[in-house]
């Protein structure tokens, strides 16, 4: 028989304990999985603040007049700080977190390719976070996280020109990140791991990476000039001076919307590993979800006008659109396939199981509304409503930040040898999904009946759809306090687990939670198929994997806490 | 089957952990995409200047007359030259000639260090004629050129680098990725100058 049983070659003596202490972390580190909780860590602290901007936003929209900020450039610079906070400071690292954490481990690599760069990449994102939030105390940027000028040059403090240097050093950051990533999935691999082999998870960060190195750059020309035009003197996007502020536009957009796919794409490899480990099922339709991430990720650089349909000339616009809705397709064949992977599996409702389905559910209206915005005509009538804010926060919300959720206690187990607490998880679930939907979904109408975004002051007529967005938003506020406590409360007192709490087949879990300072003791061998459940060679192969790194045993029974056993592989 | 014993598995494992085969090496490859990077800033600002050279080529031609094209085409074959002089470097390199290496890596820091230099003298003189960078030319003209002389700078100082760890016997037959690399920035510093030479001085 020539598959694969046993996860471990050569090796059999055992692993020491790794004890990584507090201080590790807060140091320069070339230990790709300290980067990783660095990143992951640094960015949920930058969450907290962009989400405290939020709920300032939402506290001055109670009323459809002035309350809390003195007057509408205050309020640009609360929703310019949390657009900004939320993509960059955010989304990006967090996404970068998982991926530098978990694909050197999924290769059964011992370090990424470039361990010095990997660290350099993410000490660039402290000082940038500094950057952008010292603007708040000398003039605070205003012109929106998009920053089109002149908003940007002619009409904004100097806190712009800080959250222009911030991006540069975030784009920076981003572009290194995705060099090592790219290379460390070529040339890393073991052996028996070909492309096909491979995690969907590790597939998802390559097409992301693709579209941070080429894309990314746009962005870091396009500030260059934003700062000279703020700096020194020139006129680049200055009309009356032979500028041009569709320049920007255009290429900002070139940048920022393949970025949109750079903050999901993660999240979309990470749903494959979840939903095929928690179904109990191979993943359906391995390679369409593979491709399609490549081909997400080769659309997404030909549809950025779409953003521009009420700037730009109108002979453009049909050309954009019909892109705009071809990217929709392999997002489609990417759910269909997530539904088949659930057609049939055995569902174990784990807490990342349900973050995982809370995404199917959401991202598919993000995605309609996505499609709804692309067709010209509904896109010049809901232009700069609430419609755009509620669509966007469906695919970032109910998107990526769902799958970070559910990342977050599919992975933890691994990162620190504890659980989750599934009772709070579950609690985090519904709270945060029926808040999120009452939200964002509410916006959509608010949108609809003409709301436009980025105003303190409306129309009392949105008075009640605002207030009941505002209280929602309080309640998703406070969710977030139950997974940090979460976080906090099970590091400490979580129930301890062994290598691989959900009898996954992918190769970080063939290595003791947390994994030792080089992962691996020995060489692992892959299993020759990620998601190959349900086959007696999966459960010899779990069994193997048990016994070579025994779970811990329970011994007071009261002091584990009930979580579903993954029975039946 | 669910009985097999790790002994197997470490049998089985024996042909497993060969070491995948690399074609290209990992330095090589990160350098690659930094400069496909790269390329994107500097097309980024190339279309600008070009934006403006197809909207008023006429303001673009008075320029032109201002700038003359001795002293650039002097500059661009000083920076061809010392292209030369990193090929022949890396050539010695193989070769396990130390001292060669280092000559012809020092003359492509030399070359370099004078191309900034030139570039300098040409800056002055377009100041004197009134070319700032405030103007609609002068903007155009300045980012991507200055972008790409601190590309000349960033690449004498890793000439040097090069150089210094020449003379102390780093590099010879069997490894020289180290000159290879700092020799794909040094070419594509090059490749790029000639794309701002055609399109900004001569079209």
């Amino acid at each position: 028989m020539a598959s694969i049983t046993a996860p471990m070659g050569g090796e059999t003596r055992s692993i020491p304990a790794p004890s990584p202490r507090i201080a590790d972390y807060l140091r320069w580190s070339i230990d790709h999985k300290i980067i990783g909780v660095q990143y992951i860590v640094t960015s949920l602290f930058f969450f907290v603040i962009g989400g405290a901007l939020a709920m300032l936003i939402r506290w001055e929209l109670l009323t459809p007049t002035l309350d809390l900020a003195t007057n509408g450039s205050q309020y640009n610079s609360l929703f310019t700080l949390h657009g900004t906070v939320m993509i960059f400071l955010w989304v990006i690292p967090m996404m970068a977190g998982f991926g530098n954490y978990l694909v050197p481990l999924m290769l059964g690599a011992k370090d990424m390719a470039f361990p010095w760069l990997n660290a350099f990449a993410f000490w660039l994102i402290p000082p940038a976070g500094i950057l952008l939030l010292l603007g708040w105390f000398i003039g605070p940027p205003e012109a929106g996280w998009t920053s089109y000028p002149p908003l940007s040059t002619l009409y904004s403090p100097d806190g712009q020109t800080l959250w222009a240097m911030a991006l540069h050093l975030l784009g920076i950051s981003s572009i290194l990140g995705a060099i090592n990533f790219i290379v460390t999935i070529r040339n890393m691999r073991p052996e028996g791991m070909g492309y096909w082999q491979m995690p969907l998870f590790v597939w998802a960060v390559l097409a992301t990476a693709i579209i941070q190195v080429l894309a990314t750059p746009f962005l870091t020309g396009a500030l260059t000039l934003l700062i000279l035009d703020r700096v020194a003197g020139t006129s680049f996007f200055d009309p009356s001076n032979g500028g041009d502020v569709l320049l920007w536009q255009n290429v900002f957009w070139f940048y920022s919307h393949p970025a949109v796919y750079i903050m999901i794409l993660p999240g979309f490899g990470m749903v494959s590993e979840v939903l095929a480990t928690h179904a109990r099922k191979p993943i359906f339709g391995y390679r369409a979800i593979a491709l399609s991430s490549m081909a997400i990720a080769l659309v997404g650089f030909t549809v950025w006008a779409h953003h521009m349909f009420t700037a730009l000339q109108p002979e453009l616009r049909i050309p954009f659109m019909i892109t705009s809705m071809i990217i929709a397709v392999p997002t489609g064949i990417k759910i269909f396939s997530w539904l088949g992977t659930l057609w049939g599996g055995k569902i174990h409702f784990t807490t990342a199981m349900l973050f995982a389905l809370g995404f199917l559910s959401m991202f598919v209206i993000g995605g309609i509304s996505g499609v709804m915005l692309a067709s010209v005509p509904v896109d010049i009538h809901v232009h700069d409503t609430y419609f755009v804010v509620s669509h966007f926060h469906f695919v970032l919300f109910g998107g990526s930040v769902f799958l970070i959720y559910s990342g977050l206690y599919h992975w933890f187990p691994k990162i620190t040898g504890r659980l989750l607490d599934e009772r709070l998880g579950k609690l985090h679930f519904v709270l945060t999904y029926v808040s999120f939907f009452f939200t964002f979904f509410p916006q959509h109408i608010a949108g609809l009946e003409g709301m436009p975004r980025r105003i303190a002051v409306y129309d009392p007529m949105y008075t009640n759809i605002n207030q009941l967005i505002s209280f929602s938003a309080f309640v998703l506020g406070i969710t977030t306090f139950i997974l940090l406590y979460n976080l906090v409360h099970s590091l400490v007192a979580g129930e301890r687990v062994g290598a691989n709490p959900w009898r996954s087949l992918t190769l970080e879990w063939a290595t003791t939670s947390p994994p030792p300072p080089y992962n691996f003791v020995g060489d692992p061998v892959p299993f020759e198929d990620p998601y190959g459940y349900g086959t007696e060679e999966a459960t010899a192969y779990l069994d193997a994997l048990d016994r070579r790194f025994p779970p811990p045993t329970k011994l007071p029974p009261t002091a584990a806490v009930p979580h579903p056993e993954p029975a039946g592989d | 089957m669910s009985e097999m014993s790790l002994e197997h598995a470490a049998a089985h494992a024996e042909h497993h952990n060969v070491p995948s085969p690399q074609t290209i090496s990992n330095a090589k490859l990160a350098m690659w995409l930094y400069l496909a990077s790269e390329v994107v800033i500097f097309a980024t600002l190339i279309a600008v200047y070009l934006i403006f050279r197809s909207n008023y080529p006429e303001e673009v031609k008075t320029v032109h007359r201002e700038l003359g094209l001795v002293l650039v085409s002097i500059n661009t074959f000083v920076l061809l030259t010392s292209s030369w002089a990193m090929v022949m470097g890396l050539r010695e390199a193989q070769k396990n000639n130390s001292q060669g290496l280092v000559r012809w890596i020092g003359l492509t820091a030399l070359l370099g260090a004078a191309f900034v230099g030139l570039q300098g003298v040409e800056y002055t003189e377009l100041a004197h004629a009134g070319i700032s960078i405030g103007t609609e030319f002068g903007m155009r003209f300045y980012a991507p050129t200055a972008f790409h002389g601190a590309h000349v700078i960033v690449g004498v100082l890793w000439a040097l680098r090069v150089a210094a760890r020449g003379r102390k016997g780093y590099f010879n037959a069997q490894n020289f990725l180290g000159v290879e690399i700092f020799g794909l920035y040094w070419h594509f510093v090059d490749v790029v100058w000639l794309f701002l030479f055609t399109i900004i001085y001569l079209i």
